[in-house]
């Protein structure tokens, strides 16, 4: 398919003392919801600290919905103002109170509306008694009311392009499908101009809303594409033991028990398990992301 | 629609399936738009991707036309192309059956036979 594209990053390097992110080309598609997926120390934070500027000292160059550069972002308020953003570790001091965020908030986004930011930590019931308390403090918020009030400061502006990096991971199993929600009517209400990209190390969570994946490992993408055209690429495929060793060197993952076997099979050398008593599905996006972390990750 | 994530059905073919059914059966008129891809995403909370492909199948079986901008509308379905999408359910399900006879080694006269036999009885 052709796609414009909200975020196209060329030659992005970092390199740490025991770690490198080397990504020739990124491409994330323009109203789509983008995932990042990958294991732990797999380069995802490290990629999105670069796309926000958080991180400055790498070599490559960014372009933004086709016309900014990365150097924009200091020189032209109208990219960062089109462009919301929440983090995992804390940017909130633990001094503040949520008064406070509202008026940060005010002082660095134009399009920052106090009210719809009330009215969000209201919906999502940041505030136990509901509504809006603007004396509480940071240090006496949990882990998931501070990624709710950092998720409502994002939705309370008219942005463009949310980066989200671990948005569902501390929050409970209600609020992870209102996350979901919002991010369906965010693209609605874009129409094509709105686009997402959330890093995610449990895509099971958020593959409703998944238009397009980019898999990390070691600090590289191994895999990306439009999840429709994934599910086409790769097929799960079970069978009986007695097939088991003329079907493993065909396979791309292969996991055999007392009762069988699966796995994923690229669709090309589905083939060459002809006449096997074999059955074969579609797999879920997660068992896609599993597949191809196994065969690029260290984790024995 | 109800759409199931467990039948082993894909999504976007489900979604394409009620459309079609929706279609023929004159549900959808012609020259009306079908739901916006966005919209439709989001009242089923499926992703984009899925619906734009669900769409695309359908105007590749000239269902719907593409507009730039504005969305799929659904064509004239004059009575020559309902037979034609009948006729492709029967050659699918009738494909199935030789399938399951070669396997049964059961021989071209049999089957015949049995579609005979089971048309005269539907008819009675």
């Amino acid at each position: 398919m052709n796609t414009e594209l909200v975020i196209n990053g060329t030659n992005i390097k970092k390199t740490f003392k025991n770690f490198e992110l080397n990504i020739p080309e990124l491409k994330i598609p323009k109203g789509f919801a983008t995932a990042l997926v990958g294991e732990n120390g797999a380069g995802k934070t490290t990629l999105i600290n670069i796309l926000t500027g958080v991180k400055l000292d790498y070599k490559g160059s960014i372009r933004y919905f086709d016309k900014y550069t990365d150097a924009d972002r200091e020189t032209k308020p109208e990219l960062k103002n089109a462009i919301g953003y929440t983090g995992t570790s804390q940017y909130f001091f633990p001094q503040w109170t949520a008064a406070n965020i509202e008026e940060i908030n005010t002082i660095l986004f134009d399009s920052f509306s106090s009210e719809k930011f009330r009215a969000m930590c209201d919906e999502l019931a940041i505030f136990p008694e509901g509504g809006f308390k603007g004396k509480v403090k940071v240090s006496e918020m949990s882990d998931g009311m501070k990624t709710k009030i950092a998720l409502a400061g994002v939705w309370a502006r008219d942005t463009q392009l949310l980066i989200l990096d671990e948005p569902a991971s501390p929050l409970d199993p209600l609020m992870r499908d209102k996350l979901n929600r919002m991010i369906s009517e965010y693209i609605e209400s874009g129409n094509g101009e709105r686009s997402v990209f959330t890093s995610t190390h449990n895509i099971a969570d958020m593959e409703a809303v998944t238009d397009y994946v980019i898999i990390m490992e070691r600090g590289a993408i191994v895999e990306e594409g439009f999840v429709e055209d994934l599910k086409e690429k790769y097929v799960l495929v079970k069978g009986e033991n007695t097939d088991a060793d003329k079907a493993a060197p065909a396979m791309y993952t292969f996991n055999k028990s007392q009762h069988g076997w699966d796995g994923i099979c690229l669709a090309e050398n589905v083939d060459k398990l002809a006449g096997l008593d074999i059955v074969t599905e579609t797999p879920s996006l997660s068992q896609i992301c599993v597949a191809v972390m196994k065969q690029n990750s260290r984790l024995k | 629609m109800k759409l199931s994530q467990s039948s082993g059905v894909p999504i976007y073919q489900q979604v394409s399936d009620w459309f079609r059914d929706e279609i023929l059966a004159g549900r959808y008129k012609q020259g009306e738009y079908l739901p916006s891809i966005r919209g439709l995403a989001k009242d089923l909370k499926i992703s984009v991707i899925t619906t734009i492909k669900a769409y695309e199948t359908l105007e590749q079986e000239g269902l719907v036309t593409a507009v730039q901008g504005k969305g799929y509308y659904v064509n004239a379905q004059d009575s020559e192309m309902l037979k034609e999408q009948h006729m492709r359910k029967v050659e699918t399900a009738l494909q199935e059956a030789i399938k399951a006879s070669k396997i049964a080694e059961i021989s071209k006269e049999e089957l015949l036979e049995t579609l005979e036999t089971l048309y005269d009885m539907d008819e009675e």
